[in-house]
């Protein structure tokens, strides 16, 4: 005897086709839901994408940005060798100092060590990779020992170090010395 | 009285600013200072013309980015800024400097201690040979003309501009880390605070607003330098038009950087 | 020639990394992602030798193949989304996968993969499921409800059609198994910044592992349980498992070392930074362990297994030792592709270090959890899917 079913022969496979009709559709309504409006309005990205990064807030400004407000180091600093060197690279970024046209925070002021160690970054000699016409090297300690002071003077003591010749060529004037060594 | 105190604060902003907190100047209504220098994204532009382009790409300019190893002194300058800018995590690096030393037997010694971030303090004492030649290389976003990583992000969260930038979507990628994987360079990294991708984006938010990428602005030596192309008068111009010897890193990987070196070794990858 | 050789004293002076390369940012999770998967694919393929190609004395595991490949797909995306950086942001690869990515596919074929072999057991096991529905009482019956897909017509017609959509299933879902695994090896085998992963042979690579681990893994849980439970085991179904894993494994074997012979004898820019990564870093987990002692070995006592006649408990007891010797050997080839690939700066001039943390994030008490927790969700669906046929009530039914 033949069972009686109750379901036809093809009732699961309907009910499969179906479920899967129904899942297709609900992902495309889900994605026209939640994909961002300008995505793909430019390509494969959202659009919008380029005014977050263009609107990223800036932290370093320019010399020309601390300067206008420093005018005494503005005129030490742009007429000294050093002129090329970075306000921020040694007192930080400006927006650490700046917000909305009013100062928020005092910039760190180097001191002792750490003046030498920012100066040797560029003028030590012994590192040796550096183009010999574009920056003065010096050795440590033979520099100090060829200028006849203590070993253990920091450079800002007689380098400005915002004109690193400024007090140097003062004092030549001072007492009338040539210059006899570059 | 106005013209006055418009002097005055040209003359010397700080001691003008000291004198109204200072209520030596009486009745001042001028406490809030003039738009100007101190509003970060009004200096005086690096990069004339830019503010004036408000559309999505910067139209008529092809940008791009020089590296000059010959003088590049290895300071850190750029590493610094760089840091600063973006406050990138410790460990990770959006630009570097690498120091390379070559000894007499062509050996290449190659170490950028904390990419180069603290400066170069100490020379190589651990060579055996005498070395020959010495010389640092900066690096960064080569902003490629097929750049691996936008063809790999599955999900489209890096992307080219129209103009040549490829940046990143931070609210859209997932994290995978494939475009890490796929950089020949290595400029990316999983920045460990936003869980996301991150690299240099040649400062795109400071070039669209007229100002210089930080670490351009901070060179001490002109080692780098950015410029529009298409301006015929400007010194990416005019190097990219002269008998040097300029180069691209890797230039077998067919990326196409835009990212060029003047003076670039054979030794350097 | 020792394990330092060459590495140590290039390295020493010479070991650059960028520094964006000291950290591997593809971990552990990554080196069980494509093992799952190829444990998934492999079983499937198991199945499929007996339902398309007919090889009848495969018959005793062919459905529990299919339900050991769904424990394990259901889980294959564990590990990743524990990598992702944002895994809340998953469904953006459903949501806008990239055209040009090799990654994107993935959610994709995944997905359609899974319908695929669902649907294949749902069919499989339908006269089965309809019979336990009629025992079955409570949340059971409803479960069974759902899975009968509101049928309980076992007509022949019925099974005319089922046996029908069955076979194409198991046809469609051969070239789908390749497809899934193959393009895992693809998104290793595309990436041309990394010397080591960018071959062609990295999908074939793959493939083959992964039916080998597939086979392995069958073998293995299948003494395992059966053993367990008290139930006879069908030799001449083992004999065949082990002669197929052999042959797999001798394509896998020599495909593996094809590619590293061809990398040394092609010498290109690359292979002294490569050679120095296999005889540095990757020496133990390479040359010695996947290699030496986990390829070697197997290869042999494979082919022993599978030419000399040997007593039942024998083959029995040692395909299981080899199979397991081969689930190790594969999950070192991961290991050693994914990690090992990533050791390597690109710098070519040095190579990073890793060691995985033990309870971190992605650490190796979780990489434990979820290698455990297919096994689980097998146990789990045992309740529900009889694997083997003596305890199948429809089989008992056509029987009696």
């Amino acid at each position: 005897m033949v069972p009686e079913y109750k379901s036809k022969s093809y009732t699961h496979i309907v009910w499969i086709l179906l479920v899967l009709v129904v899942v297709v559709i609900a992902g495309v309504y889900v994605r026209a839901k939640v994909l961002p409006k300008s995505f793909g309005e430019f390509g494969h990205y959202r659009g919008d994408a380029i005014f977050d990064e263009m609107n990223r807030p800036i932290r370093n400004g320019t010399n020309s940005s601390c300067l206008v407000c420093h005018p005494y180091i503005r005129e030490m600093h742009l007429n000294g060798v050093h002129h090329t060197v970075s306000c921020e690279f040694c007192h930080g970024p400006v927006a650490d100092h700046v917000k909305d046209g009013k100062v928020i925070a005092k910039l760190p002021k180097k001191q002792g060590k750490e003046i030498k160690r920012l100066c040797l970054r560029c003028h030590n000699q012994i590192i040796r990779a550096r183009p010999k016409e574009s920056i003065k090297m010096i050795s440590m300690p033979q520099h100090l020992e060829e200028k006849h002071v203590r070993t253990d003077h920091i450079c800002n003591q007689c380098h400005n170090v915002h004109a690193p010749l400024m007090w140097v060529k003062e004092a030549r004037a001072m007492v009338g010395v040539e210059e006899d060594s570059k | 009285m106005m013209k006055g105190i418009e002097q005055e604060i040209s003359r010397d902003r700080r001691a003008f600013i000291k004198k109204v907190l200072g209520g030596t100047i009486a009745g001042s209504l001028l406490l809030v200072i003039p738009a100007g220098a101190m509003e970060l994204d009004r200096i005086p532009e690096q990069i004339p013309g830019m503010r004036k382009e408000k559309g999505p790409f910067i139209t008529g300019r092809k940008f791009a980015f020089i590296v000059d190893i010959t003088r590049c002194i290895g300071c850190g300058s750029c590493c610094v800024a760089d840091k600063n800018e973006y406050k990138v995590p410790d460990g990770n690096y959006r630009t570097w400097v690498e120091r390379y030393v070559i000894d007499d037997h062509d050996n290449v010694y190659v170490d950028s201690p904390n990419g180069g971030l603290d400066g170069y303090q100490e020379p190589r004492r651990d060579l055996p040979h005498p070395v020959r030649d010495t010389f640092f290389v900066p690096k960064l976003c080569n902003m490629c003309e097929h750049p691996s990583c936008v063809q790999v992000c599955p999900v489209g969260a890096t992307f080219q501009t129209e103009d040549g930038f490829v940046l990143i979507d931070y609210k859209r990628c997932v994290g995978c880390g494939y475009c890490v994987q796929a950089c020949p360079y290595s400029v990316r990294f999983i920045n460990p605070e936003t869980k996301t991708a991150d690299k240099c984006t040649w400062c795109y938010h400071r070039v669209r607003k007229g100002l210089l990428p930080a670490c351009v602005n901070v060179c001490p030596v002109q080692a780098r330098k950015f410029g529009d192309l298409n301006d015929h008068e400007s010194e990416v111009y005019k190097i990219l038009h002269q008998p040097h010897v300029i180069s691209v890193l890797k230039p077998d990987m067919g990326n196409k950087p835009s990212l060029h070196y003047v003076g670039l070794r054979r030794e350097v990858v | 020639m020792s394990p330092e050789h060459g590495a140590a004293v290039a390295t020493a002076l010479t070991n650059y990394v960028f520094p964006n390369d000291l950290h591997v940012h593809w971990s552990l999770m990554i080196v069980l992602y494509p093992y799952i998967t190829g444990i998934v694919a492999g079983a499937f393929i198991v199945s499929s030798l007996y339902h398309v190609f007919h090889i009848k004395s495969l018959k005793p595991v062919s459905r529990y193949a299919l339900v050991f490949a769904l424990a394990f797909l259901a889980f294959a995306t564990a590990p990743l989304l524990n990598h992702l950086g944002h895994p809340e942001r998953a469904m953006n690869m459903m949501l806008t996968p990239s055209p040009t990515s090799a990654m994107a596919g993935f959610g994709y074929i995944y997905s359609a993969y899974a319908v695929v072999l669902i649907l294949e057991i749902l069919f499989i096991y339908r006269p089965t499921l309809v019979a336990l529905k009629k025992k079955a009482r409570g949340g059971m019956k409803l479960l069974y409800g759902i899975l009968t897909m509101g049928s309980d017509n076992l007509s022949p017609e019925a099974l005319r059609v089922d046996h029908k959509i069955t076979a194409f299933l198991a046809a469609i879902g051969i070239p789908m198994a390749c497809t899934l695994h193959g393009y895992v090896g693809f998104i290793f085998g595309g990436v041309k910044a990394n010397p080591m992963w960018a071959t062609p042979l990295m999908p074939v690579i793959f493939l083959l592992s992964a039916s080998v681990s597939g086979i392995a893994g069958i073998i293995l849980s299948y003494v395992v349980i059966r053993r367990y439970t008290n139930k006879p085991i069908d030799m001449d179904c083992v004999r065949t498992l082990i002669k197929f894993l052999w042959g797999c494994f001798i394509l896998d074997f020599v495909f593996e070392m094809l590619e590293l012979f061809s990398h040394a004898y092609m010498a290109t820019h690359h292979w002294e930074a490569l050679r120095d990564l296999y005889l540095g870093p990757l020496y133990w987990s390479f040359i010695v362990a996947q290699v030496g002692i986990f390829s070697v070995i197997p290869f042999i006592a494979l082919g022993i297994l599978s030419l000399v006649k040997l007593s039942d408990r024998f083959v029995m007891k040692w395909g299981s030792v080899l199979s397991a010797m081969i689930l190790i050997q594969v999950l070192l080839m991961r290991w050693n592709v994914v990690i090992g690939g990533q050791l390597m700066s690109k710098s070519e001039r040095g190579h990073a270090v890793f060691h995985p943390g033990f309870f971190t994030k992605e650490g190796i008490v979780v990489s434990i959890i979820i290698m455990t927790l297919p096994v689980v969700f097998l146990w789990l669906l045992s309740k529900v899917f009889p694997f083997w046929l003596d305890d199948d009530p429809a089989v008992e039914r056509q029987s009696a």
